[in-house]
């Protein structure tokens, strides 16, 4: 395991990005960071700036205006190793928005997805589940 | 003024261009107005019986493109609904941007999604579609089709 690897395991600093969500998804995950959960026992924080972040986690339906964002931010501005968690039905599948004009792809078109999170809004125990199996799978696999 | 003198004050300015006048209940009245006559009816309550414009809405119905405009006097508790309707083939109406400044956003979004056109306006271009989206397709009419011929409309399951 490269030491890169093991450093972003060891403690993964998230990026909340929110592409045109209700707020649920985004309220759960909060959540996760209060003392009731407390996701910070896994290392992982919330950073303030993509350009500090590991793990790129994204909620919402993934519209025209904001995937422009989205793409730029992971091609061009989060330092790679980077792993994609899609959290919530509309990042997935975009919802009750599949047949809306301004969601015309999921999220997984535009960039590759690591981890998916189903729920509408999922449970911060399923958020941690999903995080943990993550990090599982890559000490597993290197 | 009381609510009934406002509203007979309307009705006795807007004689021949009121065609449907509906009280629909004590907070709500709805109004029919012919296009022409926006601008001054709307000025009218807007500056004379200072209401508060609150937003305007639009709506694709089968025979014609409607827009109301919701207007609010705070001290009789009352909504003013000016229902303006239009021919589909050629939706026009005379932009009140002039007149309210908070009236200017939505005409654009209006013009955007809809395709009605505000003669008039200061600035009518793209407020919220995406750059790509192409000119003269308007997402909320009723025949709007597809026309991204990469969207992907199943769930992949």
């Amino acid at each position: 395991m490269s030491v890169t690897l093991k450093a972003l395991l060891k403690s993964p600093w998230v990026f909340h990005l929110s592409t045109g969500s209700c707020n649920n998804c985004d309220i759960e995950i909060l959540d996760c960071l209060t003392p009731r959960f407390d996701i910070e026992r896994f290392g992982m924080k919330l950073a303030g700036s993509i350009r500090h972040a590991d793990v790129l986690l994204v909620t919402g339906s993934c519209n025209r205006k904001s995937m422009v964002r989205v793409k730029n931010i992971y091609e061009e501005q989060v330092p790679k190793p980077c792993v994609v968690v899609a959290v919530g039905e509309c990042s997935m599948s975009r919802g009750m928005f599949v047949h809306s004009y301004n969601c015309p792809m999921p999220l997984d078109k535009y960039i590759p997805v690591d981890v998916y999170i189903p729920g509408c809004p999922p449970k911060p125990e399923a958020i941690i589940a999903g995080v943990v199996k993550l990090i599982t799978k890559l000490k597993g696999t290197l | 003024m009381t609510r009934d003198a406002v509203l007979q004050d309307l009705k006795g300015k807007f004689r021949e261009d009121i065609l449907d006048f509906s009280d629909k209940s004590p907070k709500r009245v709805y109004i029919e107005i012919k296009p022409e006559v926006l601008v001054p009816a709307a000025t009218y309550i807007f500056k004379d019986l200072g209401a508060r414009f609150h937003i305007a809405s639009g709506l694709d119905a089968r025979t014609h493109l409607e827009i109301l405009y919701h207007f609010s006097i705070e001290t009789m508790n009352l909504l003013i609904s000016l229902r303006v309707k239009l021919d589909k083939k050629n939706p026009k109406v005379d932009s009140l941007a002039n007149v309210i400044k908070g009236a200017n956003w939505i005409e654009r979004e209006i013009h955007e999604l809809l395709g009605i056109d505000f003669p008039g306006h200061p600035d009518l271009h793209r407020l919220l579609l995406a750059r790509e989206w192409p000119e003269g397709v308007y997402p909320l009419r009723a025949d709007y089709k597809e026309w991204d011929k990469k969207a992907i409309r199943d769930r992949g399951v």
